[in-house]
């Protein structure tokens, strides 16, 4: 294995020193002179036309200084996909309790919060639909009108002949599983600062993880010309996929910072963070596996209907990667996939980390269990069976380079030891048991939007120093470090020469965002491009100066020099100023990649599914149940990731802890729980993430295949980290206690209540 | 409708500071909004989630639920106030060499929970730490290299330097 200088160390972060002095500067934290504060009202029905509101004596209180409705905007629909729109910022019908209806600007949050009560809405209530199934059903209440139904998308694939696979099948298992909404958290609430300049021109401050596409979402939402918009992303407190899609708070905050010619700010209650920004699509998926008897997989089937909420936002395209994933891992000729993203009356679904595969394996991997158990097989030799393998095409047309996944299940199980772990499905007292489940995801984004555009430019400065400018959404997953240590390592310098500008749609080339674990390979192809450009422009200059080629020129520690001959050298800062003074030609150079290319792929199922590099991994949790509680503690946890190369390991293993802490709520203790269609727990207290008491001990493992298209090799790994961890754990609850559980969360009262039922079972 | 207003003297990282406020106004606001030290984070406002966590007379509290006008004359710390200048504190130290910072939001809070903790027991076993950092939540961690670098500043405190 190649060892670099920079790239594959476990440098601190870029950023840290700001963070951990209290020196970072968020949305959150930012005043501009005459700013003022803006709250939203919102609706408390489920489903209602708003025939009438009445905002007088709203905007006669004294420090309000404007008051806007749906009927004060160009109400130009807005959604992720634009042929889909189906939203407007200030709603003119209402779709969700918690939707917008109007909003307030005052001179500060509790003057705008008194205005919300004195706006009087007119609702004409209808019949809301909260659950999918009966939302597909005819005469069902429609809930966006210019559609047919209230199927906002659906998918049907076929690969192979799944009848024929069944057929040849020596046992056919199946299940129906199914997977809740979950809840961001991040710690950060939204917040949005608009401000228009004396000419009209407007810069906005977003908490998002992509300010190319708010930028162009604003324009077309509020008319404003996109050469007239400038969007700069601060610091951001966490995002998870939240601030991926445009929120109605942007547009608002646009709206009344345009009405009144003075900043306009809004930061979202905790309350509104949970209750009306978005959650992780529920779904409920039949699926089916066909096996021959020695494990292998001949044909697999699964019927999924996701739950989309009122609106679409990242719905169909999470629905689509559902498809793509559940195909896409093993090596199974046969597949058939149909689902259904349904419109409800409820919160609606976005872009959450796994996006659509996490549900997918839940089930998949559940399911496999079963059949390890029914074929008699270690369920690890089942998975190794049927592994995806580097250079397969899988049976919906996913092209696969770099593969670790039998590297992740083999080391994982090593690293765990496997062999040794419980398994007597006691329940008595404590019992413990271990569950191991694998997974695929992309490792780079995609192409399915139509695009996957990252770009970055780099300066070589006066001094000798490098000014690299990108659009990456540092959004606390490191990306800033990363990247300047893949131009670090091109450059030969440490990484302190290099200086960033970031993320400022203004100063820095365009980048789709942070999203789809697509920045350290998409963000990192346009670094290393432009960093290459840069040296070979550097080394032109040494070549001339040192009288020599290029060919016999190093670049290391800061100075070029000519091989084999260390005092023939030039410093950066010495070729810096001759490029300045001398070749009157200063090297400023950008990268950009938008791929992968020439990929022939179908939009609504994902069969081509267009990503060059996929990760592969594998979890395995160990738990300890209390059977006289129902409790369930996860005491051990393995994870194996395929990373390519990896560029950090110590932020790689910081993405691992956090993701299998993520995935550990889901399962086990982060319920999201609807009333007719409200969510009665928009809190901390009564919706549960871990706190550091709640952790297991987590062994990361960084599996290094080195990806052939890769920067240095690289793949991503933000989301893969959560995905297969919910059916690890129910795995492993199964080997404790010999009970499955199908629907997550697993609580306490599930366990005991499923316990009290064996129980009463094996008496009578 | 506007709340009775008073002036108080906040005596922040050694500087006081002589502040109108509003009766209802929180310190964590007053901090943030009116003095300008956003090094504190709002993340809950209803003393949930300990991004607002500072000290006041040594003690950890959620500043989101503490009255302006309850830390009239009482000493304060906030994360501002660890750093002497460009030196460090140990565990701002040890947080940034154990990659215990991810989004950084709740970091300032885990570090002055962090530091009550240290003050206080400048040997804790694990399960010490993860009491003391158990009202501070963080979303991007997993908190395990939080825990490592509490454990790495104790044992830097302790024997090997600073």
């Amino acid at each position: 294995m190649k060892d670099y200088s920079v790239v594959g160390k476990p440098l601190p972060r870029v950023d840290a020193l700001e963070k951990v002095t209290g020196k970072a500067v968020y949305t959150t934290d930012m005043q501009l002179p005459g700013m003022l504060w803006a709250k939203v009202l919102r609706s408390a029905s489920p489903h209602a036309r708003i025939l009438n509101i009445d905002t007088t004596q709203a905007k006669r209180l004294p420090g309000v200084k404007a008051v806007l409705t749906a009927d004060d905007t160009p109400k130009i629909k807005f959604s992720v996909i634009p042929i889909l729109a189906d939203q407007l910022p200030l709603t003119d019908k209402a779709r969700f309790i918690g939707e917008a209806v109007a909003v307030v600007a005052a001179v500060d949050e509790a003057t705008a919060e008194e205005a919300l009560e004195l706006i009087k809405v007119d609702y004409e209530p209808l019949s809301p639909v909260f659950d999918p199934i009966e939302a597909m059903q005819p005469g069902a209440p429609r809930i966006h009108e210019h559609l047919e139904s209230n199927v906002a998308r659906h998918i049907t694939l076929e690969c192979g002949n799944v009848e024929k696979g069944f057929a040849e099948s020596d046992y056919i298992f199946e299940d129906s599983f199914t997977t809740h909404a979950q809840c961001y958290c991040p710690l950060e609430p939204r917040c949005t600062i608009a401000a228009f300049d004396a000419s009209g021109r407007l810069t906005v401050w977003s908490s998002t993880q992509s300010p190319y596409q708010l930028r162009e979402r604003l324009a077309a939402a509020c008319g404003i010309p996109m050469r007239d918009i400038r969007v700069i992303k601060p610091y951001l407190g966490g995002g998870f996929g939240v601030r991926t899609d445009m929120d109605p708070m942007e547009p608002m905050v646009v709206f009344l910072a345009k009405a009144i010619g003075r900043p306009v700010k809004m930061v979202y209650s905790r309350e509104e963070e949970f209750s009306a920004t978005r959650i992780r699509h529920a779904t409920i998926s039949e699926v089916k596996i066909g096996v021959k008897k020695d494990g292998t997989l001949m044909a697999k089937q699964a019927r999924v209907i996701m739950d989309n909420g009122a609106y679409n936002s990242h719905g169909p395209a999470v629905l689509s990667y559902n498809s793509a994933f559940f195909s896409a891992l093993y090596r199974v000729p046969n597949i058939k996939y149909e689902g259904y993203l349904v419109y409800t009356n409820k919160l609606y679904g976005g872009a959450f980390r796994g996006y659509g595969d996490v549900q997918a394996t839940f089930a998949q991997e559940s399911l496999m269990d079963q059949v390890a158990e029914g074929l008699g097989m270690d369920p690890k030799e089942l998975r190794l069976k049927n592994v995806n393998q580097p250079g397969d095409i899988t049976a919906n047309a996913v092209q696969i380079t770099s593969c670790g996944l039998r590297e992740s299940i083999e080391e994982s199980a090593v690293a765990f030891q496997w062999e040794h772990k419980p398994a007597k499905k006691e329940r008595v007292g404590h019992s413990r048991g271990a569950g191991l489940a694998c997974g695929i995801y992309t490792g780079m984004g995609s192409k399915g939007s139509g695009n996957n555009y990252s770009g970055a430019s780099i300066k070589f400065d006066i001094d000798g120093s490098f000014m690299l400018a990108m659009g990456a959404s540092e959004i606390g997953q490191g990306s800033s470090t990363v990247l300047s240590q893949i131009a670090a390592e091109v450059l030969g310098v440490p990484i302190k020469q290099i200086n960033l500008t970031e993320t400022d749609t203004d100063l820095t080339p365009p980048c789709m965002g942070t999203f789809g674990s697509r920045v350290v390979y998409c963000a990192g192809l346009a670094v290393l491009e432009a960093a290459n450009k840069v040296r070979a422009e550097i080394l032109k200059i040494a070549a001339e100066k040192l009288n020599t080629s290029v060919e016999e020129l190093e670049l290391r520690d800061g100075s070029v020099s000519v091989k084999g001959a260390v005092n023939r050298s030039l410093t950066l800062a010495e070729l810096a100023k001759a490029s300045y003074y001398e070749k009157d030609s200063p090297i400023i150079c950008s990268g950009y990649y938008n791929g992968p290319y020439g990929r022939e792929f179908d939009r609504v199922s994902y069969y081509g599914y267009p990503s060059e590099a996929l990760a592969f991994f594998n979890q395995i949790a160990e738990v300890d149940v209390d059977c006289d509680t129902g409790q369930v503690r996860v005491t051990r946890f393995a994870a194996a990731h395929d990373v390519g190369k990896v560029i950090n390991p110590a932020l790689a293993e910081g993405q691992i802890e956090g993701g299998v802490v993520m995935g550990i709520g889901w399962a086990l203790t982060e319920d999201a729980i609807f009333s007719q269609g409200k969510l009665v727990n928009p809190n901390f207290r009564d919706y549960k993430i871990l706190t550091a008491l709640d952790i297991p001990e987590i062994k990361p493992i960084l599996i290094e295949t080195i990806d052939p298209n890769g920067p240095f090799g690289a793949k991503g790994i933000g989301e893969a980290v959560m995905i297969p961890t919910a059916p690890a754990v129910a795995n492993a609850i199964y080997n404790a206690i010999g009970v499955r559980f199908k629907e997550l969360p697993v609580t306490s009262e599930k366990v005991l209540s499923a316990l009290r039922e064996k129980a009463t079972k094996q008496k009578g | 409708m506007s709340s009775r207003k008073h002036i108080v003297n906040l005596i922040i990282n050694g500087e006081t500071h002589e502040v109108v406020v509003e009766s209802r106004e929180t310190l964590l606001d007053v901090m943030r909004e009116k003095l300008r030290l956003t090094g504190t984070k709002k993340g809950c406002d209803e003393g949930d989630c300990g991004a607002c966590t500072m000290l006041m007379e040594g003690r950890p509290i959620n500043s989101c639920l503490v009255l302006a006008v309850e830390a009239n004359g009482k000493k304060i710390l906030t994360i501002e106030g660890l750093a002497q200048g460009l030196e460090l504190h140990p565990l701002q130290e040890a947080f940034v060499k154990s990659g215990a910072v991810q989004c950084g939001y709740c970091t300032p809070g885990m570090i002055m929970s962090a530091k009550a903790l240290l003050d206080e027991n400048a040997d804790p076993t694990e399960e010490e730490i993860k009491q003391a950092i158990a009202g501070n939540l963080c979303r991007c961690t997993g908190y395990v290299k939080i825990i490592d670098a509490i454990k790495e500043a104790a044992r830097s405190a302790k024997g090997g330097g600073k």
